[in-house]
């Protein structure tokens, strides 16, 4: 029991990070009905300007992060622009375009950053706290706070400001949005940027949890995408529970399948998406002719 | 609610003139105009495929047109895109209803008011259109999906009345709805136009329509067939003919 | 043709001499372009024909070369049976990644393949068997009898001819009939379906192709390199293909290989800025999706529409005109009271609880035409969902000449004999209209695809044979003028008329008319009256959904009349126009009231 509690703690805080490149993925997606393959890269972006501003320039940890979600939100509303052409046309050239992104962004990171990744020490003192004879990491509780104070800013701003409840109006109907008066392209820039902002978010926490390297952005891209589609797409609390879901499936594979965790967590995904293609809390939609 | 006076104290006239659709390539409509005076109720109507809709969509600037100019009052709305028309005071109700279904009734009304701030007339707006529909204010917090058809379609009209129009575009109000629906309906519109709101409505419910308006356009294949007051059309068997293909 | 042919000579010479003018290094770098052209032609299969997003095609790839390296190293196997076998595996492998496409598509489908490519880099980097991150080395090289393939001079000769023969057999499958219905399904699979295209059958057949493809490159790779390792198979060179196909036009196998070699290139002189060629290719893979969607392939066709608006050249082409119809030969004559051919009974359909379609009964007897009419939203589209089988009813029976069919798949009731068309046109649109045709008039099955193997000759001939009989049936419908243009860019009428002649081009018993007439003018609407009265004349039985009444009431033998959801009105169309309900259902009341309807016929 001890060992279970052990691990699915363990599973959380990565989790939490799934979640909130989760809730980008998700965000994008309904507003937009796209799938953004840079979202990882953006992630990975956002993890190395967040610990260079930490890092090298020595601002403090959040204030790093204010400063690379800025920098990043800016890349968002560039790929929205670039893209907008192909919106409501053709996903699949919409979504190949994305990727095109995401293979630019990677080599930016090298070109900038250089091939080899970098360590991030923790931003809190490092010694965990024992409960009932747990180990927890401080900086564990800090990251599960962050990402839950994010999903409830995102969730206020979905919900009570009038251009969240837009956004999500533009996502169900776009033309009657532009009947009501609402831009569209303008909705959607802002959706992206916000999606890269969670992504920074999600990148910076979680340099002092992996290694910071070029390479991050595919895996914890795919992770959270594949959180995003467990919780059923699209939906706020379902991209948290599949996050969740997929950190904790991580931490028991890594425990029972060591090297083989990867492949054992995309195996489950792989079975889930055949089984239930919406996901636990997704809607089925209807085929129209 | 709707009578709010414009900068001239009265009603605003709007004048369309050569209206036409293409998509790809077909002419879903040719050469289209009309003219609806302040607080008028005109009527467009024509079996299906006639253009009708997509003669509105293309007014709101929906689909791609080409027109010669449209104006409203002093606006010129020739160059004016879909998502600024709501500005200029003319209020849309999609052919199908088209609410917001994951969004809570008293949201989708909201975001009819766009536009306005969310505070002050625009809270009194909202009162007068619960009034209006009082089953609205009892669904308030229901996801406007959940409602029925013409729950919907009220819900799709109070959206339109919350940016405060002083021009409504209504397409098909009647789709999919029970007699007793209908009737519902057409008397809100009477009421509405009696406040002053102009009415440009599209149907394909001819009756309906004569009861609303003073003012119809018959439309077949895209164009104009003939225009006359509603009273007369009523009467007149081509407009049957056109229905009935008899 | 004659062209082409020399074109494909001087290139052939081109690939034979190629190696006398080059050094070794640049013999292999040649070496490893035409696997990467390989890789892409099997993408290009699964990606641009199939429209299957495939993001696994470097794990086919990797598989294919692990599966020799194990083969030959770890069980000592000769290098040419390790080979076929590892193709084998390949292939299991490519039937696996690709079930998932049986129940999802497009985005998840990239992620699910992206996951399960992953999936396979993480088994590699850990497995002993596969040699961890050092991977596996020693792998023996190829022998051909008399031969030394060691050298990489011949080993490109082997290689050159095993591109040829794989090229060729692509282009062989996209211009038959199973390429043909590939395309069709990722034009429009609802569509595909509904015209007898097996779906699932054929997205797994994609899958199944680009793995072979992977598993063939695969192969070579190892025979070439004598070593595997992980890193050769990463996600980076998945997005480096990726760039190749789209930048050199997923539709077209040939964009593929030109895409492949000129990025492969590419990559060769920017050896030394990996990252800056890396940067290049992604940019430009941005910048073709935006503003070249059809690649380097669609360049040619681009710039001639674009001189021709530019009026530098002069388009002597004239425009091509509809033909006149020409009716079927009557077959039996008619008998009343026949049997019903299709049954429809207590059939429910709702969603989310609005009921579209509410308890309704209808029995259509053979040789008739029925008409459905009724206000918008009242059902009647979704009604032939159901009978189509896009829809499963929420309850009720569909009977189709006394066989239970209710929720059969879409391709199943088209083999049945139920063809129908769509309210807003649902042609194919990247195919030419002879192929919108023959993909209906086709016969072959999913199973019948090992003839693409054993009787390549056999699949040739009878694709012909369908051509001419695709020929007569366009004569038919007097649309042979527009056999080879693309249906998006006939005017709207004929437009209609193609798919018209798509639906009967199934032979069907039953066919299902979606508003036929509309968008039509009252010249269009004519002609078709006298298309579908001779469809009914060879004792096809047709049911139509229509708004124009008088349409209706001269064509229909019987008039069925819908109002939300249910049937208000059945009988002779003379007798159902006059009924109140009917009139009240669509102008309303009153207007049901006034003078009789006979005296104001008269035009």
């Amino acid at each position: 029991m001890q060992v279970f509690l052990q691990t699915f703690i363990g599973g959380m805080s990565l989790g939490a990070i799934y979640a909130l490149v989760a809730l980008g993925f998700s965000l994008v997606y309904r507003t937009m009905g796209l799938v953004n393959f840079a979202h990882g890269s953006v992630v990975m972006i956002g993890a190395y300007l967040a610990s260079t501003f930490y890092l090298t320039v020595r601002l403090p940890f959040a204030l790093a992060m204010v400063v690379a979600i800025g920098v990043t939100g800016l890349i968002g509303v560039i790929i929205e622009r670039v893209l907008r052409p192909l919106e409501n046309k053709d996903f699949d050239l919409m979504l190949i375009g994305t990727i095109g992104f995401g293979i630019v962004l990677e080599a930016l990171a090298i070109v900038i950053w250089g091939a080899t990744g970098r360590a991030v020490p923790s931003p809190v003192p490092a010694a965990p706290l024992d409960v009932f004879g747990l180990r927890i990491r401080t900086y564990d509780l800090v990251v599960l706070a962050i990402a839950a104070a994010a999903t409830i800013l995102l969730v206020f701003f979905l919900q009570r400001t009038k251009r969240g409840v837009a956004m999500q109006a533009v996502a169900m109907d776009h033309q009657a949005a532009t009947a009501v008066g609402i831009h569209v392209g303008r909705s959607n820039s802002m959706a992206f940027m916000i999606g890269a902002g969670l992504a920074t978010l999600a990148g910076g926490l979680v340099g002092p949890l992996l290694y910071v390297s070029p390479a991050m952005g595919g895996l914890l891209g795919i992770k959270g995408f594949a959180g995003a589609i467990l919780g059923g797409f699209g939906s706020v609390p379902g991209a948290i529970l599949g996050g969740l879901s997929i950190g904790v499936i991580d931490s028991f594979a890594a425990g029972h399948f060591q090297g083989y965790s990867e492949l054992v967590t995309f195996l489950i995904f792989t079975m889930i998406i055949m089984i239930r293609p919406t996901g636990i809390f997704g809607e089925r939609t209807v085929n129209r002719a | 609610m709707t009578a709010t006076p414009d900068q001239s104290g009265i009603g605003r006239r709007l004048v369309v003139d050569g209206l036409s659709v293409r998509y790809g390539g077909v002419t879903a409509a040719h050469d289209v105009s009309f003219t609806v005076q302040p607080g008028q109720s005109v009527g467009i109507i024509g079996a299906n495929g006639a253009g009708k809709t997509s003669t509105l969509k293309a007014l709101m600037g929906l689909v791609p047109r080409t027109v010669r100019s449209i104006r409203f009052g002093d606006a010129d709305l020739t160059r004016v895109p879909g998502r600024a028309m709501v500005r200029h005071g003319i209020g849309y109700v999609p052919e199908g209803r088209h609410v917001f279904p994951g969004l809570p009734v008293e949201k989708n009304l909201l975001l009819g008011a766009y536009t306005r701030r969310w505070k002050g007339p625009t809270l009194d707006t909202l009162g007068e259109v619960y009034e209006l529909f009082p089953v609205l204010r009892e669904m308030r917090g229901r996801l406007a999906g959940a409602l029925s058809g013409g729950q919907q379609q009220m819900l799709a009209i109070g959206r339109a009345l919350m940016s405060a129009p002083q021009l409504m575009l209504l397409d098909e109000p009647s789709m999919g709805l029970s007699p007793k629906l209908v009737s519902e309906i057409v008397a809100v519109l009477k009421q509405l136009n009696e406040r002053g709101l102009s009415i440009l409505l599209v149907e394909q419910n001819a009756q309906l329509t004569f009861e609303v308006t003073t003012e119809c356009l018959v439309m077949e294949n895209g164009v104009v067939a003939m225009t006359d007051t509603s009273a007369a059309l009523r009467q007149n068997p081509q407009v049957r003919k056109i229905y009935l293909g008899l | 043709m004659r062209f082409r042919l020399g074109v494909l000579a001087v290139l052939a010479v081109f690939a034979w001499l190629l190696p006398y003018q080059l050094n070794s290094y640049t013999m292999h770098v040649v070496n490893v372009m035409l696997l990467y052209a390989i890789l892409a032609v099997g993408l290009g299969l699964a990606m641009g024909v199939a429209g299957q997003i495939n993001l696994a095609q470097v794990a086919f790839f990797g598989v294919g070369a692990y599966a020799t390296a194990v083969l030959t190293v770890r069980a000592g196997l000769g290098f040419w049976v390790a080979a076929l076998l590892a193709v084998l595996a390949t292939a299991a492998v490519g039937l696996v990644v690709g079930t998932p496409a049986l129940r999802v598509q497009s985005h998840y489908l990239g992620i699910v393949t992206l996951g399960l490519a992953l999936a396979f880099t993480n088994w590699v980097t850990n497995s002993e068997l596969a040699g961890g991150a050092e991977g596996i080395s020693g792998i023996p090289r190829p022998g051909l009898p008399g031969i030394d393939l060691s050298s990489a001079y011949l080993y490109y000769y082997v290689e050159l001819l095993l591109f040829a023969v794989t090229l060729a057999f692509g282009l062989f499958v996209v211009h038959t009939s199973l390429g043909r219905r590939m395309r069709a399904m990722r034009d429009d699979s609802l569509a595909a379906g509904a015209v007898g295209v097996e779906v699932p059958a054929l997205r797994m057949t994609a899958f199944l192709l680009a793995s072979v493809y992977g598993g063939v490159a695969g192969v070579l790779y190892s025979g070439l390199i004598g070593y595997v390792a992980p890193e050769t198979f990463s996600i980076a060179n998945m997005f480096l293909l990726l760039a190749m196909v789209i930048i050199g036009g997923r539709q077209s196998l040939v964009g593929c290989v030109v895409g492949a070699i000129a990025l492969a290139l590419v990559r060769e002189v920017l050896i030394d800025y990996p990252t800056y060629a890396q940067v290049a290719y992604g940019s430009v893979v941005v910048l073709t999706v935006v503003f070249a969607p059809t690649g380097l392939a669609g360049l040619p066709q681009r710039l001639r529409s674009a001189a021709g608006r530019l009026g530098w050249r002069r388009t002597v082409r004239q425009a091509a005109s509809l033909s006149p119809f020409q009716p079927y030969e009557a077959g039996p004559a008619r008998v009343e009271d026949a049997a019903p051919i299709l049954e429809i009974r207590d059939l429910s359909m709702h969603f989310k609880g609005v009921k579209a379609v509410n308890d309704v009964s209808i029995a259509v007897p053979a040789g008739q035409i029925r008409g459905i009419v009724g206000p918008n939203g009242s059902g009647k589209t979704t009604l032939f969902n159901v009978i189509s089988g896009l829809y499963r009813p929420t309850a009720g029976r569909v009977i189709l000449d006394g066989r239970d069919v209710t929720a059969a798949r879409p391709h199943a009731l088209a083999h049945a004999g139920i063809a129908r068309t769509f309210q807003n046109l649902r042609l194919f649109a990247a195919l030419t209209v002879r192929d919108n045709v023959l993909v209906a008039l086709d016969p072959t099955r999913a199973r019948g695809t090992w003839r693409y193997l054993v009787l390549p000759l056999g699949v040739w001939r009878r694709d012909r044979a369908l051509r001419r009989e695709a020929d007569a049936l366009l004569d038919r419908f007097g649309l042979r003028a527009f056999a080879d243009s693309q249906p998006t860019a006939l005017p709207y009428g004929t437009q209609r008329r193609v798919e018209i002649a798509r639906a009967m081009a199934a032979r069907p018993r039953l066919v299902l008319l979606d508003e036929p007439a509309a968008g039509l003018n009252g010249d269009e609407v004519r002609q078709l009256c006298d298309i579908v009265r001779s469809i009914r004349d060879t004792g096809v039985t047709v049911v139509v959904i229509e708004h124009n009444m008088g349409m209706v009431m001269s064509l229909c033998d019987h008039v069925t009349v819908f109002a939300h959801g249910a049937i208000i009105a059945d009988g002779p169309p003379e007798e159902v126009a006059v009924s109140p309900e009917v009139i009240e259902a669509y102008l309303g009341e009153t207007m049901a009231m006034p003078a009789p309807v006979a005296s104001e016929a008269q035009r």
